[in-house]
């Protein structure tokens, strides 16, 4: 839902809520949570003492977040990446850690849920004017069916493309697709790109288009707004670029904005799939598919 | 895991990501520690609570949309809690409580390796169409009917 990414395996295996957490028990396993925490503790001041770095670019900016240089420090520092090659490091940052690390992800969006709900509530009255937009701007998560679903028929995908063009996919949507046409067919394989592509680069991403996307035009709030349809990262880095960027509304507003779109779509994000975005692109595959698909 | 050892490990976990949040958030953005103390000790209360509620309540609600619940109730402008709760979790930066959960999840990355060798280029390009799509479908709708609203 709103929360995290790379978890795959926790939602697939939904129903197993005991191996999704056992990683996190402590006893026999010290050494293990020591290597985790520990890593984790040097990414972070390495990349806070880096800090928040700014490019201007048009009337926008291109905004480097400390959690950027988090995400990719992280990525490189694992097991079956640096870590494959080099067996020292391996040896300090085994696959424990990688997997003690998937449900702490879980365990640190506590803070940022708790700062999210501090800035949305003095705003609270804006927020509630703003209600129909909030609701309305929901269904923007269609407008991914209308863009990508010709593109990938013209890329000469089949029924991969149902999966990987119904949302943005994060974890509700990976389960409702999963369930729906099974992991090892052409929809579920479409859906795990579009939710692996947005766990390996989603932040990186929207952190990039928060900061630049004031270029269009487009009010803050709106783009704010927009910010939240991801995931948790997503949004965070996002909102925090786009606050970054803009001087015409307060930051407390924009991230006040992001986070409440951003809880929206995990009330209203899996009924919106499944009752929405699933029926609207079979509908449109069958139409489009004969003109334009490939095969 | 039983709720015991849930609860236990899971504070366990809690009080080391707030640490770690303490020390990032006085590296990055020159908080005093003792002062963001208080803040961090009242974050990991709600983080225990609401991790809890997400795993007992059948509702499928993840943890994270408790834990803004929760924090939203206390700082609302009518709530006589919100003076005190906001002069503490102010310490703490919010980009500060950022950092920490992105450095877990890239190096939790690692375990989706395998998987990540079925997908080929082309969905990727399908992806990042999607990651387009949604923004500005979104943006554009609420540009839209905040303009109508006459709020922006």
């Amino acid at each position: 839902m709103s929360g995290t990414d790379a978890e795959a395996d926790e939602s697939v295996d939904a129903d197993s809520d005991g191996s999704r957490w056992d990683p996190i028990r402590m006893s026999g396993r010290w050494s293990f949570h020591l290597k985790a925490h520990l890593t984790v503790l040097a990414i972070v001041v390495v990349s806070e003492y880096i800090g928040t770095k700014t490019y201007p670019l048009g009337p926008g900016e291109v905004v480097i977040l400390p959690m950027l240089y988090a995400v990719v420090f992280g990525m490189l520092l694992g097991y079956r990446v640096l870590g494959a090659y080099v067996d020292q490091l391996r040896a300090a940052i085994p696959k424990e850690v990688s997997e003690i690390s998937s449900p702490l992800i879980v365990v640190a969006l506590m803070p940022l849920g708790v700062k999210y709900g501090t800035l949305v509530a003095p705003n609270f009255y804006d927020i509630i004017g703003a209600g129909p937009a909030f609701l309305l701007q929901e269904l923007g998560n269609l407008g991914t069916i209308f863009l990508a679903l010709p593109l990938a028929l013209l890329l000469g995908l089949n029924r991969e493309a149902i999966g990987a063009a119904v949302s943005i996919a994060r974890e509700p949507t990976l389960g409702i697709i999963t369930d729906l046409y099974g992991p090892d067919s052409p929809e579920g394989i479409g859906v795990l790109g579009t939710y692996l592509t947005g766990t390996f680069l989603g932040t990186l991403f929207f952190g990039i288009l928060g900061g630049i996307a004031p270029i269009t035009g487009l009010h803050p709030r709106a783009i704010a707004m927009a910010c939240g349809m991801g995931s948790g990262s997503m949004m965070t880095a996002c909102a925090g670029s786009l606050a970054t960027a803009t001087t015409a509304i307060p930051d407390d507003e924009i991230l006040a904005f992001a986070a409440t779109s951003n809880l929206l779509t995990g009330l209203t994000g899996v009924y919106v799939v499944l009752f929405v975005g699933v029926p609207l692109i079979n509908k449109l595959y069958d139409v489009l598919n004969p003109i334009i698909g490939r095969n | 895991m039983d709720r015991t050892e849930f609860v236990t490990n899971a504070l366990a976990m809690l009080v080391i990501v707030g640490i770690i949040t303490l020390i990032g958030n006085t590296v990055g953005y020159d908080a005093g520690i003792v002062e963001s103390i208080p803040g961090i000790a009242l974050i990991v209360a709600i983080g225990i609570v609401s991790l809890f509620l997400s795993r007992e309540i059948p509702l499928e609600l993840p943890s994270f949309a408790y834990a803004i619940f929760i924090a939203m109730l206390l700082a609302l402008p009518f709530s006589p809690t919100q003076e005190v709760f906001l002069r503490y979790t102010d310490r703490i930066s919010f980009l500060a409580t950022a950092t920490p959960i992105l450095a877990y999840a890239g190096l939790s990355v690692s375990l989706q390796m395998d998987r990540l060798k079925q997908i080929g280029w082309k969905l990727v390009v399908v992806a990042v169409f999607v990651f387009f799509g949604t923004f500005f479908g979104s943006a554009i709708i609420a540009q839209i009917v905040l303009s109508l609203q006459g709020i922006i």
